[in-house]
């Protein structure tokens, strides 16, 4: 599918295929929130964004309400998909919100600001995927971080 | 918010110049009927001429005001012809040229013709004025005209089915002005037009609104950015519209008053409207935008210079984090 944030004329892309599998994995951790990286890469004129995969923690801590996520271990396939031709990097983060809304908590925006301030990030627009699902129903609400103020995508 | 920044496109998302192709067809649509006119009364009319926004520079792209002025000589229709005989006289060469390919109605001084839509789905509108001068060879002194009033629409005097006018100093009202103000004073004017069309049916006329722009630059000193000026307009509109001594004078003719044109309750709904406007946008700079929408069609590629930000090198993503 293909999202656009009207207002600042960014848009990005994603298959169905990856958000359905992030939402199969979300829920085989129920009642618990899981969730991980995001990978993809941008146009050339810098507008658009392609997401094209993920990559799964493996340490981090998890609650009903919470999600803890570390990148030990990970370096590998971060470097992997560097080192493809079309040099995909690591663009955000995705996390569900079991039985809730996929709206941005203050948890959720405080760690985008972690992100914005990293040196070692150097991502000015990290993009951020929630998942919000219950038994019968799922919304995914993509956000991005731009001037100073989370955009939602449409 | 940036109010001028937001003013500024909204100013250039309504240019005409976007819609070329429109505009294009326009000006051809104008231009034929022009000649079929000329073809048809000959030396009995002067040139017909484009009076609508355009020649006045004040036209915005949601709305094109295409008034093609036809100045008939006194003895056109006879030395005893009357003015109703001239309009009944365009109107029926009109209808029988255009009845199947546009819609030919009678509106207060002037005729529409509204084509029916072409395989791009546009609308062209023309309203055919037809004038005839005062007497013999004296349009060519003064410009003058005396339009027909038709009386469907027609709120004059019992009596009375006549305006004097001259549209050469309607639009001159504005060329003659320092380049400076007048960039000023059109960019007022585009902006309580975009105002106006976001509304529907509004009773104040553009000309109205162009009018009272234009005597607020006479009235008080007007300067700083396109939102001080904006503003210091939409307070003299609120200010002044109700006062009882309050007029405005059509340049095309001083005993024309503009002011009539709007009921006391109009007037109060005018004056309440800027006042509403006004106190809304100082609660919150954003309500500008609700008031004076940006052309969306053309928003894009105007203001969407944005790009994600660049990476140097492998972007790794913080250590730890926390989401809820």
């Amino acid at each position: 599918m293909i999202l656009k944030i009207e207002k600042i004329g960014l848009s990005l892309e994603v298959e169905d295929e990856l958000l359905n599998k992030l939402l199969e994995i979300g829920k085989t951790h129920y009642p618990k929130e899981f969730g991980g990286f995001l990978i993809g890469y941008y146009s050339e004129d810098n507008k658009h964004l392609h997401i094209t995969d993920k990559i799964l923690p493996k340490k981090y801590q998890a609650s009903k309400y919470n999600f803890v996520r570390s990148t030990k271990g990970i370096e590998n396939e971060l470097a992997e998909f560097y080192a493809e031709n079309l040099r995909k990097i690591y663009i955000g983060e995705w996390h569900t919100h079991p039985d809730n809304s996929p709206k941005p908590s203050v948890t959720d925006i405080s760690a985008i600001n972690t992100i914005i301030n990293s040196k070692k990030t150097s991502i000015a627009n990290p993009v951020l995927l929630i998942i919000g699902y219950s038994k019968t129903t799922a919304d995914f609400g993509f956000y991005v971080w731009f001037e100073n103020k989370l955009y939602k995508y449409e | 918010m940036d109010k001028n920044k937001h003013l500024d496109s909204v100013i250039s998302t309504h240019q005409i110049t976007k819609e070329e192709i429109l505009f294009d067809k326009y000006v051809k649509k104008k231009n034929e009927v022009k000649e079929a006119l000329e073809e048809q009364y000959g030396s009995n009319i002067y040139t017909p001429f484009n009076s609508g926004s355009y020649a006045k520079n004040t036209a915005i792209n949601t709305k094109f005001d295409f008034d093609l002025v036809t100045p008939f000589k006194r003895n056109a229709f006879g030395s005893n012809g009357t003015l109703k005989e001239m309009y009944e006289d365009v109107y029926d060469f009109l209808y029988e040229k255009y009845k199947d390919v546009a819609v030919v109605k009678k509106q207060k001084v002037s005729i529409g013709l509204e084509f029916y839509a072409d395989s791009d789905g546009d609308v062209i509108k023309i309203d055919v004025v037809p004038g005839r001068e005062l007497s013999q060879d004296q349009y060519k002194e003064d410009e003058n005209l005396n339009l027909y009033v038709y009386y469907k629409y027609g709120n004059i005097d019992a009596g009375s089915e006549r305006i004097k006018t001259n549209v050469k100093a309607q639009i001159n009202n504005i060329k003659d002005r320092a380049t400076t103000e007048k960039d000023s004073i059109r960019k007022i004017i585009r902006l309580l037009k975009v105002w106006k069309n976001s509304k529907y049916n509004y009773p104040t006329k553009s000309f109205f609104l162009e009018l009272i722009t234009i005597k607020s630059f006479d009235s008080k000193c007007i300067t700083g950015s396109i939102w001080d000026k904006l503003e210091t307009v939409l307070e003299y509109i609120r200010d002044n519209v109700t006062k009882e001594d309050f007029t405005l004078k059509d340049p095309g003719n001083s005993s024309n008053d503009l002011a009539d044109t709007l009921t006391s309750t109009e007037k109060q709904q005018l004056s309440d409207d800027m006042k509403n406007m006004l106190d809304r946008i100082e609660d919150n700079d954003e309500n500008l935008k609700t008031y004076f929408p940006e052309n969306s069609k053309f928003k894009k590629e105007d203001t969407n210079n944005n790009q994600y930000g660049k990476n140097s090198g492998m972007p790794i993503p913080p250590p730890k984090l926390i989401f809820g």
